[in-house]
């Protein structure tokens, strides 16, 4: 399925809680969320109950998806990573539980970015990502899966933590140019 | 107007969601007047987003999505979440940032709107603390710190960083000067002397995430009784 597609059954369930476009979505990012919940350490179990709980958060919010701020990929992320720290870091729930308050605030912004640009930036960047360097990608995917700080990440490679900062940097900066030219 | 904003490294990390529980609190308070900042938290989320796009797919139960159709009608009945709208508006002039002074909501929801009213602590001459009740990591502090005029901080290196976001007045050290809204992250191995620089009281929400090691002999044996 293509990312305008997803975004497109993300809109249908936002707009009448379409069941067909739901299931969709489900049979699309249930296996890879459940991948992305496992590789957080969690046991199976626990990966198809917070699997089962993201998908009703999507059923709730979707209504509140805008598909000229985020590609669909990206907002269910951002709705699973804060179901991940909400079950397993609960220490810092109270920072991430609001996940609709960026992106409200991004629609009075006056970037005038479209749905095709958003889509079409999450393919480029998927792309970049297989392209990044072996040691950059690494430290993403650590960041990202298993929720490492900087200085874990650190402690677990043995890298000094300006090495950790310094790739992080790297990395996110292919990105920002990327986006830069998807904007142009 | 904002002048010091998040490395790129730490927005990542938050939209990665691996911030601990302080520093992660200083980021949102940051992000949440600063929409220059908040557009790059999403920018760093389309990664999270194409990772989950790309990993590989492991099966789920037969049932499972049936599970989650009895739970959304059962849901059905509860009222959705509104659109936070324009309650969430990331200017200045919002109803948050008044009189030269910021109080972020996830502050307010833990002192209220007013410094006045938080109970500070006496830590040394010149310097008040009030440690806030955040769930944190291991060796990690969240606390607001009040700097009177003209306060210099003693002379100090970090064993770990420290995340200073300024609330009410500003501070100057060799690195800049920063005023309300701006944040800085002390790196480790950094060296600063942050002085409150205009006549009134400097406010900021600090997290440091190791005990701050004084250079100075005199300072050396304040540090415990300022316990920073
Ligand atoms: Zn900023």
């Amino acid at each position: 399925m293509t990312a305008g597609q997803l975004s497109a059954m993300l809109v249908a369930l936002g707009e009448h809680h379409d069941r067909g476009a739901f299931r969709q979505l489900f049979d699309h990012f249930a296996p890879r969320l459940k991948s992305f919940y496992l590789k957080a350490g969690t046991n199976p179990q626990m990966a198809e109950e917070l699997v089962q709980e993201t998908f009703t958060q999507i059923w709730r919010k979707a209504h509140l998806y805008r598909p000229d701020k985020a590609a669909a990929s990206t907002w269910i992320f951002t709705i699973a990573r804060n179901q991940r720290i909400d079950r397993l870091r609960s220490e810092k729930s109270f920072v991430y539980k609001d996940e609709d308050f960026f992106a409200s605030k991004l629609v009075s912004d006056e970037e005038q970015t479209t749905e095709v640009h958003r889509n079409e930036l999450v393919e480029r960047v998927s792309k970049a990502m297989a392209l990044l360097p072996s040691n950059q990608a690494e430290i993403v995917s650590m960041a990202f899966y298993d929720e490492a700080t900087h200085a874990e990440i650190a402690q677990k490679l043995s890298l000094p933590l300006g090495t950790v900062k310094s790739r992080m940097r790297l990395a996110f900066g292919r990105l920002r140019n990327i986006l830069s030219e998807v904007e142009a | 107007m904002i002048h010091h904003h998040l490395s790129d490294e730490m927005i990542l990390a938050y939209a990665a969601g691996s911030l601990s529980a302080g520093q992660a609190m200083v980021v949102a308070c940051h992000l949440d007047i600063c929409p220059a900042c908040a557009a790059r938290v999403a920018e760093a989320e389309v990664i999270g987003g194409a990772l989950i796009a790309d990993v590989e797919e492991t099966a789920v139960s037969d049932d499972l999505f049936n599970q989650i159709l009895v739970d959304v009608d059962e849901a059905q009945s509860f009222p959705e979440p509104e659109r936070t709208g324009a309650s969430a508006s990331g200017d200045l002039s919002s109803s948050s940032y008044l009189d030269g002074r910021y109080v972020p909501r996830l502050l307010a929801n833990m002192i209220g709107d007013d410094f006045a009213a938080v109970r500070w602590r006496t830590v040394g001459p010149g310097i008040r603390q009030f440690v806030l009740p955040v769930p944190s990591s291991e060796g990690e502090k969240v606390r607001l710190l009040k700097l009177s005029p003209g306060f210099v901080t003693p002379d100090h290196s970090h064993h770990g960083s420290e995340l200073t976001l300024v609330l009410k007045g500003s501070f100057s050290d060799d690195t800049g000067r920063y005023r309300v809204g701006d944040i800085q992250d002390a790196e480790e191995d950094m060296h600063h002397q942050p002085m409150a620089d205009t006549e009134e009281d400097c406010i900021c929400l600090v997290c440091t995430d190791a005990p701050l090691e004084f250079k100075g002999v005199i300072t050396r044996l304040l540090q415990p009784i300022i316990g920073i």
